[in-house]
């Protein structure tokens, strides 16, 4: 009945075995490129590096957790990301307001998408990613009206939280008020509740809608985050149009579904953060390889199914949909 | 005379074009248990419902120590002192037993906006305690543990802030002796303490047993109120039926002989952990009961036999030597099925009468371009459900929106219209009021008397001696005894071998 099982007479917690399950997958996914390619992948530098880069993502996917745990889903992830990062770049820059610019800028933007996509589900009553796919195009246009169709660069004087410790300190914090937000916090209880039972939770008094709404909004305050990490890493952004921006939607989203297999393990933010590392860490194995870049998806799709596969581990009889 | 504490005025409710309840007045008063009883569909559940803020009534009020309350949600009635434990599953996945107790209530463990797990957890562990529930941790996922303690949980999250009137819907057939006593004993404490408890069941011995005041509801029309002292439990079913049900209540025979011919032989089945080593052989017209406490295994013996149990082991096999591994093979060889967790396993919540009626005979009702006609797929389920005397608008009607006896009667529906031969049913009669329980006891016997052979799974002792050819009594996931029909048998002759 119990969660923790009996191994070798001491009882191993069920954080303490999904601890243990990310480990080896880091351990695997490293030991198989370092076995392939041993010179030009994963020394302690290169590690480190593949973990900044993961940093981008998660934060983004720590703030998503919200709503996918609710049973939403979000395709204007990329379009938020892409039009943060402008007006950003656009308060930082073009306004003169620095990193206070940037930081408020892309964060209120991530924030305010978060509440249209919220309020447009809840109020047009419209399944959450038919609404998020036809507001990314808006979002989309609405970044390349305010970037004029031009590439939008940040000035290097203000790109700290595009490398150590600057980046290292903002994804901290992010994950930190994630952490306090999930486990300290009524937003958290009624984020599982929801998820769990709409109807049981509206019986509790739980404004449901309201809660699906504010989901949202730290999902797109969170993505404004990562769009500060996005465009001081990548040192520009380009506003592209066409729903090009989804393909931006994908490593947040697996970083996600981390979270989401080792929820029964009480450990959903950890998980997010590692699973994206190992995202990374086979992404740049497939680039020390050199393999072209259609065997690369190929491999990684394969590669993160069998990962969330292997660690979700559905009990027999369950429903998975 | 004692004050009262609740005053239901004229409440009416509706849903579509169904009246659910019409004008209902009674009093309700301070410190009594007070049973609330009625056929399936008569609006039981719909008032108590609409009192703890589940539903909101279309008009008429509910007058508490003289205040009118008007609860918006669960938590609002709460607030009000009224609290609900409902008659399925009210506790949320995902979220921990201490979670699940203070869900609404998590302000108490609020400071700055920072919610104190810590203290949250060692308040619910205090109340587990107290309630003798000790095996069940506050800090657990509630996902851990099975319905019965998940019902326990409810227990101390409908009780622990001591409402002034507690309703406890049809709970009790979902509970086992331990659960079933404890929740007597918070009964008692409740009217002790001057407070009031609303018991919805449709155990008429429980009820007469348990209650002071018996309120009879017929189709959403308030018929009578009665001392329980004062009424034995054929005036009850006079007053819910609206006239005499006969006391020929089960099967009548009891010297007829079984047909020697096997349908259905089952060899050193187990399921790990569950079952271990289950042998019987079912033959053709014959009712076949197992019973046992809760936990015993009993119910997986059901979906042992109808090749829905994981990691089963031996072999179930058919009259024509097909082996039953699987769900398809079972339906192919005419096996039926019913789960005792109805809503969850046996029925398609968000869709219609007819889909869920018509879901395993489409093969049937298609044309030979394995197309299915629209007009046919509703005749028969409207055949089936009219053969039920389901209570419905119409079989386009959601599942979702029928009582809970009703919805039993489209589960069975669904297979009387697959004309299955061998009919696995567990708990057929659980949360069925006395009505609908006697056409099942008649349909079951009919389908004996026409060579069909039935599995009866089932916690209710006297439905076994009274409809079974043979029981089989579980102990520990194993068989501990084997019983033939007899005129003489009784309870505890059972009970002797279950405990």
């Amino acid at each position: 009945m119990k969660a923790s099982k009996e191994t070798g007479g001491r009882k191993l917690s069920a954080r303490t075995k999904g601890y243990l399950l990310l480990l080896l997958m880091v351990v695997v996914s490293w030991g198989i490129f370092k076995i392939i390619t041993p010179d030009n992948f994963g020394s302690p530098k290169n590690m480190l590096s593949y973990f900044e880069a993961s940093l981008l993502a998660a934060v983004g996917a720590v703030g998503f957790y919200f709503v996918m745990v609710m049973g939403m889903f979000d395709f204007s992830i990329g379009a938020n990301i892409m039009l943060s990062a402008i007006v950003g770049c656009v308060f930082a820059n073009r306004f003169g307001l620095g990193y206070v610019g940037l930081i408020v800028g892309s964060i209120l933007t991530g924030a305010l998408v978060g509440l249209l996509n919220g309020s447009f589900y809840v109020k047009l009553r419209i399944p959450s990613m038919i609404v998020t796919t036809g507001l990314a195009l808006i979002y989309e246009s609405v970044a390349n009206y305010i970037a004029g169709g031009v590439e939008q660069t940040l000035p290097s004087d203000l790109r700290a939280f595009g490398q150590m410790p600057g980046n290292l300190i903002l994804a901290v914090i992010a994950f930190l008020i994630a952490f306090l937000l999930l486990n300290f916090t009524k937003i958290g209880t009624y984020t599982y509740a929801i998820g769990s039972n709409e109807f049981v939770a509206k019986n509790m008094g739980i404004k449901v809608n309201a809660y699906k709404i504010l989901a949202f909004v730290i999902s797109g305050a969170f993505l404004g985050v990562m769009a500060v990490l996005t465009i001081s890493y990548g040192s520009s952004m380009v506003a592209v149009t066409g729903m090009a921006s989804m393909s931006r939607n994908f490593v947040p989203t697996m970083g996600c579904f981390f979270g989401l297999a080792f929820k029964k393990y009480g450990m959903p933010i950890p998980a997010i953060i590692i699973g994206e590392f190992v995202i990374n860490i086979i992404f740049f194995g497939f680039i020390a390889l050199g393999a072209p870049t259609a065997i690369q998806d190929v491999i990684t799709g394969f590669a993160l199914l069998i990962i969330v596969m292997l660690t979700t581990k559905v009990a027999k009889g369950e429903i998975v949909k | 005379m004692s004050e009262i504490r609740l005053e239901v005025k004229d409440i009416s409710k509706h849903f579509g074009i169904t009246k659910a309840l019409v004008d209902v007045s009674f009093n309700i008063l301070k410190g009594e248990i007070h049973a609330l009883i009625g056929e399936n569909g008569s609006g039981k559940s719909t008032l108590t419902n609409s009192l703890a803020g589940i539903y909101q009534k279309d008009s008429g009020t509910f007058i508490l120590d003289g205040k009118e309350v008007n609860p918006q949600n669960q938590v609002d009635a709460n607030n009000e002192g009224i609290s609900i434990i409902v008659q399925e599953l009210g506790t949320l996945d995902g979220l921990t037993v201490a979670e699940n107790i203070f869900l609404g209530h998590e302000d108490a463990f609020v400071k700055f906006g920072i919610k104190n797990t810590n203290a949250m957890n060692r308040k619910a562990t205090e109340l587990l305690k107290q309630y003798g529930f000790e095996r069940i941790k506050a800090a657990d996922m509630i996902e851990n543990y099975n319905f019965e303690d998940r019902k326990l949980v409810e227990i101390v999250k409908a009780t622990y802030f001591k409402p002034k009137i507690l309703v406890i819907d049809e709970t009790t057939t979902a509970l086992s002796g331990e659960g079933r006593e404890e929740l007597y004993k918070q009964m008692k404490r409740i009217k002790e303490e001057g407070n009031t408890v609303i018991f919805i069941s449709h155990d008429l011995p429980e009820v007469l047993r348990m209650s002071d005041s018996i309120t009879v509801l017929r189709d959403g029309i308030y018929i009578d109120t009665v001392k329980s002292s004062e009424i034995d439990e054929d005036g009850l079913k006079k007053l819910m039926v609206g006239r005499e049900v006969s006391g020929k209540y089960y099967r009548a025979d009891y010297d007829e002989e079984v047909s020697d011919e096997v349908v259905m032989k089952v060899e050193n089945v187990s399921v790990p952990g569950i079952i271990s080593d289950i042998s019987f052989e079912l033959h053709k017209g014959e009712i076949l009961g197992f019973g046992g406490l809760s936990e015993s295994g009993m119910h997986e013996v059901g979906k042992a036999c109808f090749g829905a149990s994981f990691d089963r082991e031996g072999s179930v096999t058919f009259s024509d030597g097909t082996k039953i591994n699987d769900i398809p093979t079972a339906i192919a060889h005419s096996i039926a099925y019913t789960s005792k967790d109805r809503d969850n396993e046996s029925l398609v919540m968000n869709q219609s009468i007819r889909d869920n009626i018509c879901l395993p005979s489409l093969n049937e009702l298609s044309n030979k371009l394995r197309l299915l006609n629209d007009k046919k797929l509703k005749n028969f389920a409207d055949k089936f459900a009219k053969t039920m005397s389901t209570k419905m608008q119409s079989v386009d009607q959601f599942v979702s929106n029928l009582s809970g006896g009703n919805k039993q009667k489209v589960v069975l529906a669904r297979w009387i219209g697959k004309d299955s031969d061998i009919l696995v049913l567990d708990s057929p009669t659980r949360g069925i009021d006395v009505k609908v329980k006697q056409d099942i006891y008649q349909l079951m016997d009919n389908m004996r008397k026409e060579g069909k052979s039935i599995i009866m799974i089932s916690e209710e002792l006297m439905e076994l001696i009274g409809m079974c050819d043979r029981i089989i009594i579980l102990k520990d996931g194993r068989i501990n005894g084997e019983l033939k029909r007899d005129r003489n048998m009784d309870e505890n002759v059972l009970i002797a071998k279950m405990v």
